[in-house]
């Protein structure tokens, strides 16, 4: 069991103290969404200030403020940080937080291995943000394409510190799917079946099944490259026999389901949103369901479209093509029913809103550019080219960051318990809104007329000068607007207005608990009717049918036979354990073994903690 | 205690006996035996000897999963979790050898 | 599903979901799914360059199929030891149990020496190592992760006996011992694939 420290009580440093090791002990859903929350928040700065050098620098033609090496390290983390430590941690710190609300539970179905996958994240997160003190940030690209990823032709430690660390943040994220697929599957409120589950979870479900499958994928990649750069394997090595393109195919197997990790998500919160500011039931709420599973299953077929320029021949060309154009059916049907929803509607335009139509438009024109990528002839012209850039920007930004953003301002009251500013809000999304389609709308023109992607500088007389400056202008309105929402966080923080339980009318579970909810969530478990289980409640179902009815009141009884789990320090422990095995890898092989032996030692610990004692001892 | 109570919840779907785990067994021998065995089958030909060791990997994999995993007896639910997985690993272990021309290789198999 | 009291519950199992299923019993199955696609990948790099070395000893210049198909009967045989050592801890006999989770764990660390054993003939003896050829990588590579896979379930399995032995481990934990039961079976079934796809297909 955790034990705090013996300091005299009472004392300023007895509570700072115990509120410090509260947070570091966590076992909360509540809390490891909002650790996962603040630090996605804080890398996606710190991924913000990479692309705004990296903007600066191709402001103009033979630019010189970072080097060539600079630039390479620029847009490796940039793409890395983006990916692994902000959108994925933002979707990771909903998942957390609002899953068991909107399924009724009280916690979820592991609550220690939740921790550990934060603590986890987090150890990668900075092992991988320490290549920068160390001056060897990884400078391979995100995707760390063979062979220049060798240690022939990468002999400096910087690729090391990219594959370690993706392998750390694989761990985080495998075990977080394992905890919220159980979560989902065996914790849902008496009465939710899984057509009554909110189209948020039934995403989020789609979601971690794609991390869980995925991710082994690009394991195996990247400890192929390991043992390639350490004990002198094949792998990667052309003069071998190797093909390079082995990484490229594992990556990608890994690669293309990561994308829709990245996506579904943002379109769950978008189902949530527009129902409750249209004051409709989501339109075709099966089909959205269905859809997202078919893109889910689908994902795992289609990860060649990023090779079509590398000589697979034509019937692997042709199968992966038409692979890409079908999954545009099912995104295309979730597009109709999201209007569909608005359509009719009693619409209330709130910043949740905006942010989610922004998600509609912005996204729709990433997947237009998309299809266009599905026709292997096409894309010969626009692979590695700025074209590109601008595709995944406008699903990613445009796309996933705006869908997250909506989420944020939407859920942001049931968290803390008061409203953000809606003024300030809207400035926010204005001004994003605008900074991003002058950032990259113009990096379609650039992509068709040659720009290639990832060049630190270019010569004046290829005519690219005019659009990224523009770009780069884009670029600073964008950072703009991201101080607009940390002067309306900061503002309303502590003496914004207060929210109440149920501050937007809405329509799922989580809006009939107190903002923020007890440590406990539900003092009564819910017992559900429909997808719409709280709209239910307070409004009957509008035909005559279904009355509303509320559950009764919570008495002191109900709440003094809840049961929560306690805090662990295990998690932490074993997550440093982890971290100081695999960096052990850079360092010593005794480091490893050390770290592996305390890995081992610290698992076993962890999952003796609630075991029964031996007999005869006491407790 | 509640676990005991859960475990024969968890075991209501029905139970194999140890007759059955050793019958199991002794399917699992006899299978291994014929799959070196044909090994040694003279003048045997390829895609007979291919398709005939993986079928009968395919019997003991199924056979373990089955009755020592216990999956035959137990919830849809667990079925899925393990069986969609490992159908998308097939193909994914299809697809690559596709993809690195490795059927090309093996006579008697149009792609 | 049923409707249940919202009153004051009774004290519940927290590892029982609303479905009556275990928690910790549907992790380990989908935690196996996701190996599936870890083995997978791994399965699929050694049969997508398979015949592509180009040089060095090839599989069927230095394979010891009679020795392979005893570690092959002997993972088969310690999955019957572990369904035996299951029943006996569901029977409450505690001691019989320990005694077939010892007997699957010392079947598994045969197995993992007869892997070492291999390994280092290959190495020593036939001349393939890791960096050798393409088959000496994607080899060792594949089957030394499934050696690893192996050698945790042995840690494990051998706690659980010690504990057992020491009476912190009886039919109460009965999902706990079934869930190590159901990742040592994997990584027989994993072997079985292994078995035939790398050892026994020409």
């Amino acid at each position: 069991m955790a034990t705090q420290a013996a300091f005299m009580p009472g004392t300023e440093a007895a509570k700072r103290q115990s509120v410090l090791w509260s947070w570091l002990t966590t076992v909360d859903h509540k809390r490891i969404g909002i650790l996962y929350g603040t630090s996605a928040f804080i890398f996606f700065l710190i991924g913000g200030i990479e692309a705004v050098i990296m903007r600066l620098q191709l402001a103009r033609p033979d630019n010189t403020l970072v080097s060539a090496q600079t630039f390479n390290e620029l847009f490796t983390m940039h793409g890395t940080t983006m990916i692994f430590l902000a959108v994925m941690p933002l979707s990771a710190s909903f998942f957390n937080y609002m899953i068991p609300l909107m399924i009724g539970a009280r916690d979820v179905a592991f609550p220690r291995l939740n921790a550990l996958s934060y603590w986890i994240f987090l150890a990668g997160a900075l092992f991988l943000n320490s290549s920068w003190l160390l001056g060897m940030a990884p400078d391979g690209g995100w995707f760390g394409y063979a062979n220049l990823s060798s240690d022939q032709f990468s002999p400096a430690m910087n690729i090391d510190f990219w594959m370690l660390g993706l392998q750390i943040l694989g761990f985080s994220s495998m075990l977080a799917g394992f905890n919220f697929i159980v979560t989902i599957i065996n914790m849902r409120a008496p009465g939710m079946t899984l057509m009554r589950m909110p189209v948020f979870i039934w995403m989020s479900f789609v979601t971690q099944f794609l991390l869980v499958l995925a991710f082994p994928a690009i394991t195996v990649g990247l400890i192929l490259l390991m043992f390639d750069r350490f004990f002198g394997t094949l792998f990667y090595m052309p003069s071998a026999g190797g093909d390079p393109l082995l990484w490229q195919h594992l990556f990608w197997i890994f690669g293309h389901p990561e994308v829709y990790i990245l996506i579904l998500p943002a379109m769950g919160i978008v189902s949530e949103v527009l129902p409750t500011f249209a004051r409709k039931p989501l339109f075709g709420a099966p089909f959205v369901i269905f859809s997202g599973i078919t893109i889910g299953f689908l994902g795992f077929g289609v990860w060649s479209h990023h090779m079509f320029a590398v000589g697979m021949g034509p019937v692997a060309d042709s199968a992966f093509s038409i692979a890409t154009m079908l999954i545009a059916v099912p995104t295309g049907v979730k597009i109709l029913n999201w209007i569909a929803t608005l359509w009719g509607g009693s619409l209330r335009f709130k910043t949740p809103l905006y942010f989610s139509l922004g998600f509609i438009a912005m996204f729709t024109m990433g997947g237009l550019s998309g299809v266009m990528h599905a026709s292997p002839p096409v894309d010969l012209q626009q692979t590695d080219s700025y074209f590109v850039v601008a595709h995944f920007h406008y699903v990613l930004f445009g796309g996933s960051i705006f869908g997250l953003f909506s989420g944020i301002y939407y859920w942001w009251p049931k968290i803390n318990g008061r409203l953000l500013d809606e003024r300030l809000g809207l400035w926010h999304f204005w001004l994003m809104l605008i900074g991003f389609n002058v950032t990259f709308f113009p990096q379609h023109f650039l992509g068709l007329i040659g720009m290639p992607r990832r060049i630190y500088t270019y010569a004046p007389d290829l005519g690219w000068n005019f659009w990224n400056m523009v770009s780069t202008i884009g670029a600073l309105i964008i950072v703009l607007s991201f101080l607009i929402f940390i002067v309306n966080v900061i503002k309303t923080i502590r003496s914004g207005t207060v929210a109440g339980p149920d501050p937007w009318d809405g329509r799922t579970l989580e809006w009939s608990i107190p903002s923020p909810p007890p440590v406990y969530n539900f003092a009564i478990e819910p017992v559900v009717h429909d997808r719409d289980e709280f709209w239910l409640q307070k409004y009957g179902d509008g035909h005559g049918g279904k009355p509303a009815t509320r559950p009764r009141a919570a008495t002191a009884q109900d709440i003094a036979a809840i049961h929560m789990p306690a805090p662990s320090y295990w998690p932490i422990l074993l997550a440093l354990a982890v971290a100081f095995m695999i960096s052990g890898l850079l360092v010593s092989m005794y480091q490893v073994i050390a770290g592996g032996l305390l890995t081992l030692i610290f698992m076993y610990k962890f999952a003796m903690e609630h075991h029964r004692p031996a007999p005869g001892h006491g407790h | 205690m509640a676990e005991s109570h859960a475990a024969a919840v968890a075991h209501s779907g029905g139970h194999a006996s140890i007759r059955t785990y050793i019958n199991v067994a002794v399917a699992l021998t006899i299978l291994t035996t014929l799959e070196v065995a044909s090994l040694y089958i003279p003048g045997i030909p390829n895609w007979l000897l291919v398709t005939a060791l993986i079928v009968m990997a395919g019997l003991k994999f199924f056979l373990v999963v089955g009755f020592f995993m216990h999956l035959r007896y137990d919830s849809s639910v667990m079925r899925a979790l393990f069986v969609g997985p490992l159908f998308i690993a097939i193909l994914i272990i299809l697809a690559l050898m596709a993809l690195f021309s490795a059927f090309i290789l093996l006579p008697h198999h149009v792609l | 599903m049923a409707d249940h009291a919202v009153a004051a519950h009774a004290v519940h199992d927290p590892n029982i979901g609303n479905t009556g299923l275990d928690h910790r019993k549907m992790g380990m199955w989908i935690f196996l799914g996701s190996d599936c696609m870890f083995f997978g990948s791994l399965i699929g790099t050694y049969l997508s360059y398979k015949g592509k070395s180009l040089s060095g000893p090839g599989p069927h210049d230095v394979f010891n199929i009679p020795l392979t198909s005893y570690s092959a009967a002997l993972l088969l045989a310690s999955s019957l030891f572990m369904v035996l050592a299951l029943a006996r801890l569901q029977e409450h006999r505690v001691k019989a149990a320990a005694l077939w989770l010892f007997l699957t764990a010392a079947a598994g660390l045969h197995f993992v020496l007869n892997q070492v054993y291999e390994f280092t003939t290959f190495a020593l003896h036939e001349g393939l190592r890791l960096s050798t050829n393409l088959f000496g990588s994607t080899f060792f590579v594949l089957t030394g992760f499934h050696g690893a896979h192996v050698t945790g379930g042995v840690l494990w399995l051998t706690i659980l006996m010690v504990l057992a032995l020491r009476g912190r481990l009886d039919h109460r934990d009965y999902t706990k011992v079934e869930i190590a039961g159901l990742y040592w079976h994997f990584v027989d079934i994993v072997w079985i694939a292994i078995f035939a796809v790398i050892y026994l297909i020409p």
